[in-house]
């Protein structure tokens, strides 16, 4: 591949060109890096690459372990911030070029790591080179979305966005079954299943490089025109990222992004856990193992069908829904644990973790009502740091006030309660700073050349 | 056009809908 080919110039669509070609360009990355969430398939492998059948003496532990999906993530949340806007400049075909040299090189470098035994090389690999590929490839395709779908932008970086949700659904099957066709007596397998799921998503994400293309400048959907009328909250103005963070609208979305994804990561990560200990007795493992599989696809499914959703009602509305929607779930649920109700405490959860979910998708198309289409993907970069608070307090949250509730000699089963309530605290700061969300004021317009 | 269009959802398609047949076998367990 030559260096033009990368170039946003030998990306401009000809003329006739099918926009429905953009979005699965776009879910080739997604689907490919939504591999992070099932990083912790490995976990348990990489704790017992010595003993093979049984951690040995020189094995790592899980705590060490663990800190490889942990890095991977703030890697994600800082490298969208720092490269978005070089991500608007170059153009989504060298950024998810880019992308792709990254993820897959991560599990290269990680492969070598395991090789001679050295997790700094895994820290590295997966965690920086990765977390970075992460980063970048997450943002990627967003802004190009949005101008190919001007009509629809929820529905199409809602399109995107669930192949990050869907990509752990592949991962975690997919891991599984390559550990077990490579393990022999002398390796568990996971060497060999780093290699092959690098070149694989390597070979995937360069599908979407090759394919995704931008619009022409002067490009719009047959027959649609822009409402001469725009909606409330809707700006036909543009502003640049380094005018957007200086906003009160960018940080008021930084804490609607914060929160929502609190609420939803915490219980995310202790799912299996909460609902054994919940309905101790009659919710087995392999049980708990299928929650946690079913809220992961509601997280999936709530990415396309919230962000599709909120091209009908608005952004700032399906916020509320989501706000006042998890207030009243979030404090049902020691109720119906209470009552012992499985199906009524699962449905809760599926719509939660799709709210979860829909807050991710729907925020890109919020950045483009609010400050317009220009750098909208560097705005969304530097937005996702939210993500990476969320990442540490979500977690903290639901395992520390656990904790200090059986210490303090709660029953385990309602361990969880406080929490939920802690929950609809948040999930309430986050209604009110949507609840105050005004169009951007005209002094933080961009009044420069936006081509 | 239209024939590339379906090659290029299928191939991202056939994956996703892979996955999530894996996830809907194992959450059946939840109801066994």
């Amino acid at each position: 591949m030559t260096t033009s080919l990368l170039d946003r110039q030998a990306t401009i669509a000809p003329p006739g060109f099918n926009r429905f070609l953009v979005p699965p360009a776009a879910l080739a990355v997604h689907l490919s890096i939504g591999q992070a969430y099932a990083f912790s398939t490995f976990n348990l492998p990489l704790t017992k690459l010595i003993g093979i059948t049984h951690s040995a003496p020189g094995d790592w532990d899980l705590k060490e372990v663990g800190w490889i999906f942990s890095i991977a993530i703030v890697f994600l949340g800082s490298s969208a911030a720092v490269f978005g806007r070089w991500v608007e400049r170059v153009g989504p075909r060298r950024s998810m070029f880019t992308a792709a040299l990254c993820f897959s090189g991560g599990f290269l470098v990680s492969a070598v790591g395991i090789h001679l035994h050295q997790l700094w090389l895994i820290y590295l690999g997966y965690g920086v080179l990765g977390g970075c590929g992460l980063g970048i490839g997450y943002i990627s395709p967003v802004s190009t979305l949005i101008k190919w779908f001007p009509d629809r932008p929820g529905m199409a970086t809602g399109m995107a966005i669930m192949g990050f949700g869907g990509g752990a659904l592949i991962a975690a099957p997919l891991s599984v079954m390559l550990m077990d066709h490579f393990k022999t007596a002398a390796s568990n397998g996971v060497l060999e299943t780093f290699v092959t799921m690098g070149v694989i998503y390597f070979m995937f994400m360069m599908i979407g490089v090759y394919t995704v293309r931008v619009p022409a400048a002067d490009w719009k959907p047959a027959g649609w025109t822009a409402p001469a009328q725009p909606k409330q909250l809707v700006t036909s103005a543009n502003v640049s990222v380094d005018m957007a963070w200086r906003t009160p609208q960018f940080w008021l979305l930084w804490v609607v992004l914060c929160m929502n994804v609190t609420a939803g990561i915490g219980v995310l990560g202790q799912a299996s856990p909460m609902i054994q200990e919940i309905f101790s007795g009659r919710v087995t493992p392999s049980a708990a193992a299928g929650f946690v599989g079913l809220i992961s696809l509601f997280n999936m499914v709530g990415r396309f069908f919230w962000a599709s959703t909120s091209d009908y009602i608005g952004r700032r509305n399906t916020y509320m829904v989501f706000f006042l929607l998890g207030i009243l779930l979030y404090s049902a649920v020691p109720t119906l644990g209470h009552w012992g109700s499985t199906p009524l405490f699962v449905a809760a959860f599926c719509i939660i973790l799709s709210m979860y979910g829909g807050g991710f998708a729907t925020i890109p198309a919020y950045l483009r009502d609010m400050f317009g289409t220009y750098q909208v993907g560097a705005i969304h970069g530097r937005l996702l740091t939210a993500w990476s608070v969320a990442g540490v307090l979500g977690p903290v949250l639901v395992n520390y006030i656990r904790q200090y509730q059986i210490d303090s000699g709660v029953p385990k089963a309602q361990a969880y309660s406080v929490t939920m309530y802690i929950m609809c605290g948040l999930l309430l700061i986050g209604f009110l700073c949507n609840f105050a969300m005004r169009a951007v004021d005209e002094n933080y317009h961009y009044r420069g050349s936006t081509t | 056009m239209k024939g590339r269009l379906v090659i290029l959802w299928a191939v991202v398609g056939i994956p996703l809908l892979w996955g999530v047949m894996k996830t809907l076998q194992n959450a059946m367990k939840l109801f066994q």
